[in-house]
């Protein structure tokens, strides 16, 4: 599904050209859940924006299925994102003046859908989320593990093929953690694609491979030796 | 104390770490109240400043009301302004409740000292004029009752301070020389008051001349014999009341007395209907009104306009206020940490509150003393645009004195009361878990409700200061685009008047005919004509008639506007002659009375012009003659000024004028008329150097200062709108500024879910252009409802006239996109990358 080629990323300040992202080769198929992991600094949180295609400044070759995305333009790129990409992040980043349904409702909203449509996706994620009863609530009126819920929410509310998580459970105590990371395996389950950036090596242990990256080289890759057992429900 | 000023100290401290702000801050404060200032500074002198005299608060006017039949002052105001020299009289000696009351007229006479002669503002008045004013000499001696008795027995002056000091050097050994007014010698008794200009508010006279010398003074009233003539209403009454009596009692008391000299009066008249002596007698009455601050005709010209302009200041001000308040908020949000951190410290509120007090009435202070620098520039610039006075006799002073002072004062702490609430809201129940826990302080929800309310403010004050100097615009253009009826180009005029350099009456026409043969020859003039009813000149010149035939209803005024002219007038002017014939020299005195109508004329009583040839028309006076014949129908011209409605006119010859006075000449020259002024000066002194040639000016500047006070609001106002709009923009920049970087985040969120960058742009646009509508919503119709209040001020333009409202929305939205369009472009260039990068 995803495929870069000497990928590689680099921050000039001054005169000095720091690499965060060193001749990264790597492959990602289809329902797989990746675990990047590194020291602080190690270029995880680069390789998740050059994944995200937030980022436009890499150099090399990334394949995005059969799309050659280094050879698209920002408007494509952006586009293309829209489409396939879904994003979770550390601090939720909910909008303040958003409710969660609204807050949901955001992606599609960015998608030319008709109202309808739009209301029914929204109203099957807060279903499937169980999070129904909280719809007309603003963020500052949930907890962190619920901001969280609602941000994973609005990251899969268009069904995207891959979904990108920069330490998603980075705010949240351990019981809310392990919700959210049960929410991805099942998620995973379901068929999306999913890769994570986390510090945590239980959190890890909730996919199935595991990247290492050290002063933006990749310097493991190998599959989850321990997986963390399904909680019964 | 030391809690003070230690806050002082920080104060002083925190506008020094931000010189950027601090410099922002106090020029805009610095705008608004300096504008504040100038335009107080003659608000001041022309409606609140009370007569420089001992206890002002005791001087009152009576103002009549009722019918009334004769002529009446040409200054202003209406008749129940003015009094006859017997009613003076009559009412000074018989009330019961005035301690004294004076009378004076204004007007100008020929003053020659050491042979040098020029025209001087005079006011003529009575002889207990300084007593009653309780004013003391500078030099020699004022005025007294025994300097003013018998007719023409008078021959003493009493110069002006300014006078003195610019015209006679202030030398004290003035006092017993003579110097000559109109060509008569007159000694100079003393020297008025230095702070003292007159009784009549915003004139400054350089002599004051006794009433009893008006024949000498004022050689053109002399057949109106002013001071035994009961219908000629020329003199401004001022009265002190008496120790212990309201205005209200003077009235009651005032009323019979008046009743019976009006009923004295009355047995005057001839022929007396029911209807007249109804409104003439039955129906008068008359009121005791507050006069001191001195009575001026032209400070009820002035009154609206700088009403308005005060108003249009006091706009300003506000948004200057509303702009430092969100400039403060948006600095206290960076403050935020600092101020938790005080709270935190065990800070009580009131020493918050007094912290950033202070800070405010540093700014404030510091904008007021920026802004007194910039008043008196204004306010000279005010002064002349508002008065046409030439540079060094402006009416109205431009200095800043005391009182100015002392209202900037109060301005500025008011004004700096009102911004610092913005803050001293924002600190006075902070968020301190919140506010510490965060790394950067971030806005509340009312700071951000209240700049988008101060842009809100700020664009629907543009929106109606820009409507209304839309308006004023509008109305200067018509004023001076309109038709005057003659052609204003290429012409030159002047006032020369003989008696004021000593010609006696019967020599007054020859002198007048010599020097426009003298002027015909200068090179470049091609016919020179002169008239005794100045054309645009503010004044109209009224005499009643009768025209044969006509018998005219009771409430028909039967009073024309009559102009004496010359030969060669019509040609001069190129006012068209519809049917008849010009004046020429073969209309002498000796020669059958003759008169040219206007076009209203002939229409009003004959139909057409055509059928008013040949008709008799005659001077209204107890003959009842119609014995002069009309020769000629000239066109319609604009003559009072530019807004006044054209009269029904008769001209008639100047040399069958019986008491012949001073004349305005017009010069029709050939090329740009600025080029003449020199030849007509020297052709003037070598004709007689004493003749004085008074206002040379082209017939264009006179237009232009007739339309003074609309090209005065038209300017004032336009500025105004400049600086509001450039308030706005920096206003509304600074709040899409703050409010982009506060959004950033959300920016970078919603870029991250998918929005493209255009829609972040209409993000930001969107929120502003809400606040642009209903800004602009309100607007409209507030300015519409404003417009009516000063309708007077308009010309040929509605309160609604939908070009300039929309010219004014076109503006503000063309301001509002400028200011919008960095932080739009700003958000646009947000990366996601970067903004989410908070973890």
């Amino acid at each position: 599904m995803i495929e870069l080629k000497n990928v590689e990323r680099s921050y000039k300040t001054g005169h000095t050209e720091t690499w965060v992202l060193r001749r990264i080769g790597l492959t990602i198929r289809e329902g797989e859940f990746v675990t990047v992991m590194g020291p602080s600094g190690a270029g995880k949180s680069s390789l998740l924006n050059v994944l995200a295609l937030l980022d436009d400044s890499w150099l090399g070759e990334y394949w995005f299925g059969e799309t050659p995305v280094h050879s698209l333009n920002r408007k494509q790129r952006a586009d293309l994102a829209r489409q396939r990409i879904g994003m979770v992040f550390q601090s939720y980043h909910l909008l303040d003046d958003l409710t969660v349904a609204e807050n949901i409702d955001l992606p599609l909203s960015y998608k030319n859908l008709p109202a309808k449509t739009r209301q029914g996706m929204v109203a099957d994620i807060l279903d499937r989320f169980q999070i129904v009863a909280k719809k007309d609530l603003f963020p500052n009126q949930l907890s962190g593990g619920q901001q969280q819920l609602v941000g994973i929410a609005r990251a899969v509310v268009h069904a995207p093929a891959l979904l990108l998580a920069d330490e998603p459970t980075g705010n949240l105590h351990s019981t809310q953690a392990r919700e959210i990371m049960e929410l991805f395996r099942e998620l995973n389950r379901q068929g999306t694609t999913i890769v994570q950036v986390t510090h945590s090596d239980e959190n890890s242990r909730y996919g199935k491979r595991i990247l290492e990256l050290h002063d933006g080289w990749l310097t493991r890759d190998e599959a989850v030796d321990a997986p963390v057992a399904t909680e019964a429900k | 104390m030391f809690s003070m000023l230690q806050d002082l100290r920080y104060a002083l401290r925190q506008l020094r770490k931000s010189p950027g702000f601090t410099v922002t801050v106090v020029l805009t404060l610095a705008l608004g109240i300096g504008a504040n200032a100038a335009i107080f500074t003659m608000f001041d002198q022309v409606l609140l400043r009370m007569l420089p005299v001992e206890k002002p608060k005791e001087l009152v006017r009576p103002h009549w009301h009722g019918s009334f039949s004769g002529s009446m002052s040409a200054f202003g105001g209406d008749e129940g302004d003015y009094y006859s020299y017997p009613m003076y009289k009559d009412l000074r000696d018989k009330n019961q409740v005035f301690s004294g009351m004076l009378a004076a007229d204004r007007t100008g006479v020929g003053v020659t000292w050491h042979n040098q002669a020029e025209s001087k503002d005079a006011e003529m008045v009575s002889g207990n004029y300084f007593q009653v004013l309780g004013l003391r000499p500078v030099v020699g001696r004022l005025l007294t009752p025994q300097d003013d008795t018998q007719k023409n027995a008078n021959s003493v002056v009493v110069l002006s301070y300014d006078y003195w000091k610019t015209r006679f050097g202030g030398a004290h050994d003035v006092v017993g020389q003579n110097l000559l007014i109109n060509g008569h010698p007159f000694q100079i008794l003393g020297v008025a008051p230095q702070n003292f200009s007159s009784a009549i508010g915003g004139y400054r006279p350089g002599v004051f001349i006794p009433i009893s010398m008006v024949e000498i003074a004022m050689p053109w009233m002399a057949p109106r014999n002013n001071l035994e003539n009961h219908q000629s209403l020329w003199l401004t009454v001022v009265a002190r009341l008496k120790p212990g009596v309201s205005a209200k009692q003077a009235e009651a008391s005032l009323g019979p007395l008046w009743h019976s000299l009006r009923a004295q009066e009355l047995t005057l008249y001839k022929t007396v209907t029911p209807r007249f002596r109804e409104r003439f007698l039955d129906k008068t009455y008359i009121n005791v009104l507050d006069d001191s601050t001195g009575f001026s005709p032209g400070r009820v010209d002035l009154k609206t306009p700088l009403i308005i302009l005060f108003s249009m200041a006091g706009l300003l001000v506000a948004m200057c206020a509303i702009n430092v308040a969100t400039l403060l908020l948006l600095r206290a949000s960076a403050r935020a940490r600092e101020m938790s951190m005080r709270y935190a410290l065990g800070a009580r509120r009131s020493r918050i509150v007094a912290q950033l007090m202070l800070e405010g009435a540093l700014l404030g202070l510091a904008g007021a003393a920026a802004g007194l620098a910039l008043a008196p520039v204004v306010a000279n610039a005010l002064v002349r645009l508002m008065t046409n006075a030439d540079p060094g006799s402006e009416p109205y002073s431009a200095s800043i004195d005391m009182r100015v002072l002392g209202f900037t004062l109060l301005l500025s702490v008011v004004v700096s009361l009102l911004f610092s609430l913005a803050p001293v809201f924002h600190f006075l129940r902070p968020d301190l878990a919140q506010t510490l826990r965060q790394n950067a302080g971030t806005a509340s929800k009312t700071s951000q409700r209240f700049r988008k309310l101060a842009v809100g403010v700020q664009i629907a004050l543009s929106v109606m200061l820009l409507g209304g100097a839309g308006l004023f615009v509008r109305t200067l253009d018509n004023l001076r685009d309109q038709p005057v009826g003659f052609d204003t180009k290429n012409l030159v005029t002047f006032s020369l008047d003989p008696t004021a350099s000593g010609y006696s009456e019967e020599r007054t026409p020859q002198v007048v005919k010599s020097a426009l043969d003298a002027l015909a020859r200068v090179p470049g003039v091609a016919i020179a004509a002169a008239t005794t009813d100045p054309m645009l000149s503010g004044d109209s010149e009224f005499s009643g008639f009768i025209v044969q035939g006509h018998k005219p209803t009771e409430e028909e005024s039967m009073s024309f506007e009559d102009a004496n002219v010359t030969p060669g007038y019509f040609a001069a002017l190129k006012q068209p002659l519809l049917v008849g014939r010009e004046f020429t020299p073969a209309d002498a005195k000796s020669a059958p009375l003759v008169a040219v109508v206007n076009l209203t004329f002939a229409k009003r009583f004959y139909g057409s012009a055509q059928n008013a040839i040949g008709r008799q028309i005659g001077e209204h006076d107890d003959s009842a003659k119609t014995d002069i014949t009309i020769v000629g129908v000239a066109g319609d011209t604009k003559h009072e000024d530019l807004r006044t409605e054209i009269h029904a006119t008769v001209f008639r010859p100047f040399a069958q004028l019986l008491h012949p006075v001073g004349v305005q000449v017009y010069l029709r020259t050939a090329q740009a008329p600025e080029t003449a002024e020199r030849s007509i000066r020297q052709a003037m002194h070598q004709l007689d150097p004493t003749l004085v040639v008074d206002g040379l000016r082209t017939m264009e500047e006179q237009v232009t200062r007739s339309a003074s006070d609309a090209r005065a609001l038209a300017t004032l106002a336009i500025g105004f709108s400049i600086l509001a709009m450039l308030l706005a923009a920096v206003g509304l920049y600074g709040v899409l500024a703050y409010s982009t970087e506060q959004r950033t985040r959300e920016i970078g969120v919603r870029l991250a879910l998918g929005a493209q960058r255009s829609s972040v742009v209409g993000l930001v646009l969107r929120e502003m252009l809400i606040i642009a509508c209903v800004a602009v919503l309100v607007a409209v119709p507030s300015t519409i409802a404003l417009a009516r209040l000063f309708r007077s001020q308009l010309f040929g333009v509605t309160t609604y006239d939908p070009i300039t409202l929309a010219a004014a929305i076109g503006l503000t939205a063309v301001m509002v996109m400028l200011a919008a369009a960095l932080p739009a472009r700003r958000a646009a260039a947000v990366e996601p990358m970067r903004a989410l990068r908070t973890e």
